[in-house]
């Protein structure tokens, strides 16, 4: 049942496979949650995993680091399989960086703080240097005169930037991004979308699971769309969007309203 | 009946003697009691099970038990258990740490557990391990949120350091009761202490006031 085209046109196919998902399996208690995925994500592309909620893409983004531990299949990060163990664990997570809906800032620390916080305790830099990466991480996503806000006195669109420059000054090789505008204002999507597309234009290999499907369009190298905890269609965005070969893309995204 | 309040003056070197060791009684009973009911909370919140159960028995043993039998049992078992004859003052910092420590490891547990998940999860997504992910990102936060139930605990505990005058530890309750006893100024000693034990605690109740103002954490 899955449509596993082969890939047709895919730009960045040349470059090494930094992930690769192989017959991924999840379950949560008696549910499903993932029922044999499989993906590849190659160096400097974007991924977008699209599908209704509850298909399964959050869940594939948080096995990647091992938030959650995968029940059967496999998955590798740059040429070997992620590690159970924890410790091993946490030297993969250092190289991946992840921006939750919900942002997850740490509410005690202001937004320098929460981007030094990284390269402090877990790269064990010292003070000045990891301000100076925060700084410059700060800059990067416009934020540089709000260093010394909590994030209470920040914008959803605000701390969502402090929140993907937090993940970037560990220097990830990749970024996971878990709908990363889903719990914004509509008015401050855009300023969120414009530093991730800024991200991709500079070559950051980005998974992104998303219901923007303007952004999966015009920045997705490569889109996944998932239903029921299996990938039913995967494809370049012109496929899905414009020439989709399934009824279940078609499906879901005439119920989105998608027009092309 | 005429009063005679020359009597505190006539004392007031011993009252402010008991005075003191009511302060530093306080304070020391804090010192220990906050990090072992952080210890202790941990234990019990990610310890390995049998370990939780124990730091469970020891929070419900000295929560539910009255702390001046608590106070009499340090004075008798104490000496036995360490088989050392510890001095009254130290004998009633124990019994005081052991009970503050098992209410504040309930504080501290309850703390912890409104910290969102999600808060963990990013803290592990940047490579923290558990430990990191608590003493940089969850007890900062958990400790801000409790700051109130400590406050309350912390005045509390300033007026119940007067239950160890049963040992006779010369903090300020002993004295003034000594006093009474060899002077018979039966209600100018009790309104000279109560007016001592109100004048302090209420400038540390508000002085907590303006602590939990000044850290406190709005999401």
């Amino acid at each position: 049942m899955t449509a596993d085209t082969p890939p047709p046109q895919r730009p960045m196919a040349s470059g090494a496979k930094i992930i690769r998902y192989r017959g991924v399996i999840k379950r949560y208690g008696g549910f499903q949650a993932l029922g044999g995925v499989d993906l590849d994500v190659h160096a400097g592309e974007v991924v977008c995993l699209i599908g209704p909620s509850g298909s399964g893409k959050s869940t594939l983004l948080r096995c990647t680091n091992g938030l959650e531990a995968i029940d059967g299949g496999d998955i590798e990060f740059e040429g070997a399989t992620l590690p159970r163990d924890e410790r091993a664990l946490r030297a993969v997570r250092t190289r991946m960086g992840m921006v939750f809906q919900s942002f997850e800032l740490f509410p005690h620390l202001t937004a320098l703080e929460n981007v030094a916080e990284g390269p402090r305790t877990v790269l064990r830099n010292d003070l000045a240097k990891a301000n100076r990466r925060a700084t410059a991480m700060l800059a990067k996503v416009g934020l540089a005169d709000k260093a010394s806000s909590y994030p209470s006195a920040l914008s959803g669109g605000q701390q969502q930037r402090v929140a993907i420059a937090r993940a970037l000054a560990m220097e990830p090789d990749v970024m996971l991004f878990d709908e990363p505008t889903s719990a914004l204002d509509p008015e401050t999507i855009g300023e969120v979308l414009s530093v991730m597309k800024k991200l991709a234009d500079e070559g950051m290999t980005m998974v992104v699971v998303t219901h923007e499907m303007t952004f999966a369009r015009r920045v997705g190298d490569w889109v996944a769309v998932f239903e029921a905890g299996r990938i039913v269609e995967q494809g370049p965005p012109t496929q899905i969007f414009d020439a989709p070969t399934t009824e279940r893309t078609r499906d879901f995204l005439s119920h989105l309203g998608w027009t092309g | 009946m005429t009063f005679d309040w020359s009597v505190v003056w006539q004392h007031r070197d011993a009252l402010i003697a008991g005075t003191a060791t009511t302060i530093l009684l306080t304070v020391a009973t804090m010192a220990i009691a906050v990090p072992c009911g952080i210890v202790v909370a941990i234990l019990r919140l990610y310890g390995w099970a049998p370990v939780r159960a124990l730091a469970a028995a020891y929070v419900e043993f000295f929560r539910n038990l009255p702390l001046i039998l608590v106070v009499f049992w340090a004075f008798y078992v104490l000496p036995i258990l360490t088989g050392l004859g510890l001095p009254p003052l130290a004998t009633g910092l124990a019994a005081l740490a052991l009970n503050v420590t098992a209410y504040n490891a309930e504080t501290f547990r309850a703390g912890i557990n409104s910290i969102r998940r999600g808060q963990v999860e990013a803290a592990m997504a940047l490579g923290m391990n558990r430990v990191q992910a608590l003493r940089r990102v969850v007890v900062p936060q958990a400790l801000r949120r409790i700051l109130p139930v400590l406050a309350s605990t912390w005045v509390s505990l300033f007026k119940d350091t007067s239950l160890v005058s049963v040992i006779a530890v010369t903090e300020l309750a002993y004295v003034s009761m000594q006093i009474r006893a060899q002077s018979f100024r039966v209600l100018e000693m009790l309104t000279a202490m109560a007016a001592i034990y109100w004048l302090l605690g209420y400038p540390q109740a508000k002085l907590v006031d303006w602590i939990q103002r000044r850290f406190a954490v709005t999401e």
